[in-house]
């Protein structure tokens, strides 16, 4: 045997699958191993893998134009013709699999003598602009026609071509160039295959085929949502960048996490000096395997937008301009107020927040700093206002407050509940992974008040929606128990082995009572009492039936109750401890799990250890060397009541735009106003930085390192790419800040604070920056008994023991329709914008919401004299806004939609203060309201204009002042 | 202004009793509350729920009021964890 390869050398297989293209994917793991022979060099790899992957493997290249290894192959170019010894003619490699004691030839003189024909024709129909071509050092067909030796072209330009074919450069980030498409499919098999969204497809046939989006329409009019997986699997510069197109290629690359949403894609950052030209979606990342969204491929552009903040600035009262000063003035003008702020009204007066955008490390100092230099747990994250009650609700009853199990997961699943969540938005890359799963026939049962879009996904199987109204979460997911019990659907050698039997009985009397049947629930969910036990039948006896759930389960007055709820469920099916299965939180942003990890919550230290613990409190007292309140501090909503009624003065806010997100604007407006020092760091003048008195310019996550942790518990790497704008990355801000209050504390990098975190966190014990770099991500927990971290939780127990089944009594919300708020507002996000905006409204994303529209069902809107584009006022007993009309058949009457991504639009100064029982989250996802058409813009979008302005002035003076 | 917030934490204590009231029997409900206020209200939350009892028109509903008055009495009882420093 000559050379020999086994790819089950992980190392090896690492290190080689992701650093080239090898061709094909590689087959479903665990086949038997095969034994061929290519060009007399021996080879051993899996049944399935075809000749082109193995011979890749091995390094022999053998040309190829329509395979790649992100898609299944397709065989149409026949460049990768091989012989095989006992085989007649010239087989395509990529469609040809290999078997046992096959004998491979790749290059000879046939071979040669056929490929240069193919390539020929190809050739013959493209522009020779090679050298001022965009994709010119990155295009496959020209490494094509050099591999293959291309001399001649015999048949001329004269005759019938596409040279002329017009651009289509409607997407702001891509161009469409048709003369240089050689229709090789690979775009659309990607809008197919690796998005699921079917925008694409080849028109016509033989010479006239060519590639088409939607009914021939221009990209942006098609259903194209701009993921970009088409673009990264043309071999040519038809689909192209244009930030590539006004660069050229880049030169070096850092792979990064995307800093979006909490699927947390790993990126490859593609570089020209310490300009980012493009990002690319790691086949590598163990989260998204090489697929992304329009979100983290294209909008990044924000990170070097002008309105970027680059100089500290202070100011005394927040009608006064600013005063750009150095970073050490302001630091010590605010450790200054906040000591003097202490002096005057308590230790307990000061307080900060965090962010799920921040990493890690810089959550787990905001907290430190809060702790160990503040002196209180006043410290809260925004994950306050989105994922609390899962923290709560799971780990009551299953021991830990994360999701169950990987992303992959999912492919195993055979029935998926989704609850209250919108994965082809706000997940995009993990809906595609479900869609895929979807078309391979898993059932799906869409929870919603809305059709969300997956329920529209291609080739879908079986599907059934439950549109509920809004607010009746728990007397929903009661009655779906209540069937699993008096139906018998129960996995009772689960339930015997795995939990705790006094809950279960207690849980079982109570889910058992006739009014938690669906046929009495209906009254109060809507939901058709048959459709209810349809959905408990087959997400009991699918198989593996796996829930996923959003926001639209924790923002409601019982989000704590639904979490419970739902665990109550997959428990009672036997649904946790491998994969396909599992109750899996989808993460708004990208680090919500990770700023939940890192002990931000005001009654939790890092890995959800209580305040009140001594042990654990001992060991951060010795560690930090001070003596820690054993009390929980204030959460966000109680800051904001505290600093309205005096008693809380203080907030140093990383990160967080409160202002815009929180619940009740006008309420958030008050208490920022009474508050004496507000401290903002952040990258822009957020809503929030307009109420501050120190201005901290914070790092986008391209200038810094760091880690995030996205929904499925696995820490990612972010990686600085490029210095940070303002001279700083946040850690070292707040390091700063700690030693100007006499708290030193002595990082020379966020590696070292991981290497704190893990000291002082059992789940974290084993993580260090060395092993991440080595194994590229790392799912929590990560210790002594599990040193490679674990990708499914509750295998073998819960970290409690037995699960514990909760009692999860409906109670309805005080926000109910009434006669003068007749209709119910429900609030979400869409693909394009992220959360508050900030980042995303500075980029070419705008071209696809440039602004929040209310959407509603036609039939509210004829009662009310609407049409699609009106002006609408939009009152709820918090506040009124105004907003542009929108009708949609995916509402249903009585229930009115909006976004929050527009400061301007205020869609949070109608939602109230209503907020979960256990963690005041707020009740976002439910607020009566009644609409009506108006020709202006409410009272208070007239304040905030004024405000805006008068905020951006005092910006603009001072940056003006500070430009001789 | 500090009427707003004792009715907000009025409020937020009568969220928690029928929460955690449904489905046990007092006792137990009682205890449960208690616990929830102990584990998740800061210190001046939990003082300003406590001096409220006093007030004659207070509207804690009687789980939470008797989950208050347990609370109390646990925090009047000589603090077993050392308190904070400066
Ligand atoms: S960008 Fe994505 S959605 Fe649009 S056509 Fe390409 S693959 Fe399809
Ligand atoms: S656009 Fe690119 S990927 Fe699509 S068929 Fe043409 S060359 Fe192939
Ligand atoms: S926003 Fe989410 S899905 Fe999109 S690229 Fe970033 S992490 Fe991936
Ligand atoms: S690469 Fe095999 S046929 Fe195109």
């Amino acid at each position: 045997m000559i050379e020999h390869f086994d790819p089950s050398q992980q190392a090896q297989e690492h290190i080689q699958t992701y650093a080239k293209d090898l061709g094909t994917p590689p087959p479903a793991a665990g086949a038997a191993m095969v034994r061929l022979e290519i060009d007399g060099v021996a080879i051993r790899v899996p049944e399935g893998t075809s000749v082109l992957r193995a011979a890749a493997l091995a390094d022999i290249n053998i040309p190829k134009l329509c395979a790649t290894d992100s898609l299944e192959a397709f065989g149409s170019c026949r460049l990768c013709a091989v012989q095989v010894e006992g085989r007649r003619g010239t087989p395509a490699a990529c469609t040809t699999p290999v078997t046992e004691g096959m004998r491979v030839t790749t290059q000879n003189e046939r071979l040669a003598r056929l490929r240069r024909n193919v390539m020929e024709l190809y050739i013959s129909d493209h522009p020779l602009d090679c050298l001022t071509c965009p994709a010119n050092g990155d295009c496959e067909l020209q490494d094509m026609a050099g591999a293959v030796g291309l001399r001649q072209v015999r048949y001329g330009f004269e005759g019938e071509n596409h040279l002329q074919a017009t651009k289509d450069e409607s997407n702001p980030y891509f161009t469409f160039d048709p003369s240089k498409c050689i229709v090789c499919s690979r775009c659309v098999r990607a809008c197919e295959e690796v998005q699921g969204t079917f925008a694409l497809t080849i028109d016509g046939r033989g010479f006239d085929s060519k590639v088409t989006a939607g009914q021939g329409e221009a990209f942006m009019d098609s259903d194209c949502v701009s993921c970009g997986a088409c673009v990264q699997a043309c071999p040519t510069a038809t689909l192209m960048e244009k930030s590539v197109i006004d660069a050229g290629q880049p030169e070096h690359s850092v792979i990064t996490t995307c800093a979006y949403c909490g699927v947390g894609c790993t990126f490859e950052a593609q570089m020209k000096g310490d300009q980012l030209v493009r990002m690319v979606p790691y086949k590598g990342g163990d989260a998204n395997h090489g697929h992304s969204c329009v979100k983290g491929r294209f909008a990044f552009g924000y990170a070097s937008h002008p309105d970027r903040l680059t100089t500290p600035m202070i100011r005394e009262s927040i009608d006064q301009p600013w005063r750009e000063v150095g970073w050490e003035e302001a630091i010590a003008f605010a450790a200054a107020r906040l000591r003097a702020i202490q002096a005057e009204h308590g230790r307990e007066s000061i307080g900060g927040i965090t962010s799920s955008r921040c990493t890690n490390e810089e959550t787990y100092l905001v907290q430190k700093l809060i702790r160990a230099a503040f002196g209180n747990n006043n410290t809260d994250t925004c994950a306050r206002v989105c994922h609390s009650p899962t923290g709560y609700g799971l780990k009551t009853t299953l021991g830990e407050s994360a999701g169950t199990q990987t992303f992959d997961s999912v492919m195993q699943a055979d029935a998926i509940i989704v609850i209250g969540a919108n994965p082809t938005d706000a997940h995009p890359v993990f809906g595609s992974l479900m869609r895929k799963r979807l078309r391979q026939g898993a059932k799906l049962i869409v929870t919603d008040p809305r059709r969300i879009d997956l329920l529209k996904t291609p080739h879908l199987g079986e599907a059934q929606h439950l549109p509920l109204r809004p607010g009746t979460n728990v007397a929903l997911i009661n009655a779906l128990g209540h069937v699993v019990v008096t139906e018998g659907l129960e996995d009772h050698d689960f339930i015997a082995k795995r939990c705790d039997s006094e809950a279960y009985r207690a849980w079982r009397d109570f889910i058992r009572e006739p009014h938690h049947s669906p046929e009495a629930s209906e009254a109060i969910t809507g939901v058709p009492a048959e459709a209810v036990r349809q959905a408990a039948r087959t997400y009991a006896t699918a198989g593996n039936g796996a829930i996923y759930y959003g926001l639209g389960v924790t923002e409601h007055s019982q989000g704590s109750t639904m979490v419970m709820g739902i665990a109550n469920l997959a428990m009672a099916t036997g649904n946790l401890g491998r994969e396909g299965v599992g109750v899996n939180p989808l993460r708004g942003q990208n680090n919500v799990q990770g700023s939940c990890d890192m002990g931000s919550f005001p009654h939790e230290l890092p890995g959800y250890q209580h305040v009140a613990d001594p042990v654990a409190r001992g060991r951060f007292e010795a560690a930090w060397g001070v003596t820690l309140d054993h009390e929980p501090g204030l959460r966000i909503p109680n800051m904001f009541d505290a600093a309205i009624e005096g008693s809380f003065k203080a907030l140093y806010v990383q990160g967080e735009d409160i202002a815009q997100s929180d619940p009740n604007t006008q309420h958030v407006e008050a208490a920022l106003s009474s508050l004496e020092c507000l401290i903002v760091q952040d990258i822009f003048l957020n809503e929030t930085a307009k109420y501050a008195h120190v201005l901290l310019p914070g790092s986008s996550f391209l200038e810094k390192d760091g880690t995030f942790t996205n929904a499925e518990r696995r820490i990612n790497r972010v990686r600085r790419v490029m210095p940070p704008l303002a001279g700083k990355a946040d850690w070292e801000i707040t390091v700063d800040l700690a030693r100007a209050l006499g708290y030193p504390m002595d990082y020379a990098h966020p590696s070292e604070i991981m290497d704190e975190i893990a000291r002082l966190t059992p789940s974290f014990a084993g993580v260090s920056y060395a092993k991440l770099d080595e194994r590229g991500s790392l799912q929590w927990p990560c210790n002594a008994e599990h040193p490679l971290g674990m990708p499914t939780l509750h295998e073998l127990d819960f970290p409690i023991g037995r699960g514990r089944f909760a009692i999860t009594e409906y109670v309805a919300t005080e926000e109910r329709a009434s006669r003068r708020f007749p209709l119910l507002l429900t609030t979400g996000r869409i693909l394009s914008q992220y959360n508050v905006g900030a980042q995303t409204r500075r980029t070419d994303n705008q071209a696809w919401h440039d602004e929040d529209v209310l959407e509603l069902h036609p039939a509210d809107a004829e009662l009310r004299g609407i049409q699609d584009g009106d002006w609408l006022g939009i009152t709820s007993r918090a506040g009124q806004t105004v907003l542009r009309a929108r009708l949609s058949e995916r509402m249903q009457p009585g229930v009115v939609y909006t976004t929050f991504h527009h400061p301007g639009s205020g869609a949070n100064v109608i939602t109230t203060d209503n907020s979960d029982w256990a963690t005041n989250c707020p009740e976002y996802k439910v607020t009566a309201v009644q609409v009506e058409k108006v020709s202006r813009p409410s009272a208070w979008q007239q304040r905030f204009d004024a405000f805006d302005r008068a905020q951006r002035g005092y910006l603009a003076k001072a940056q003006q002042e500070a430009t001789p | 202004m500090s009427l707003h917030n004792d009715a907000q934490l009025i409020r937020m204590a009568n969220q928690i009793a029928a929460n955690l009231g449904g489905g046990r029997d007092e006792e137990s409900a009682v205890a449960a509350i208690r616990r929830h206020l102990e584990t998740f209200w800061a210190r001046p939350m939990k003082q300003r729920l406590i001096a409220g009892l006093e007030r004659e028109d207070s509207e804690l509903v009687p789980l939470a009021r008797q989950a208050t008055q347990q609370l109390a009495e646990r925090l009047s009882e000589p603090a077993s964890v050392t308190g904070p420093g400066a």
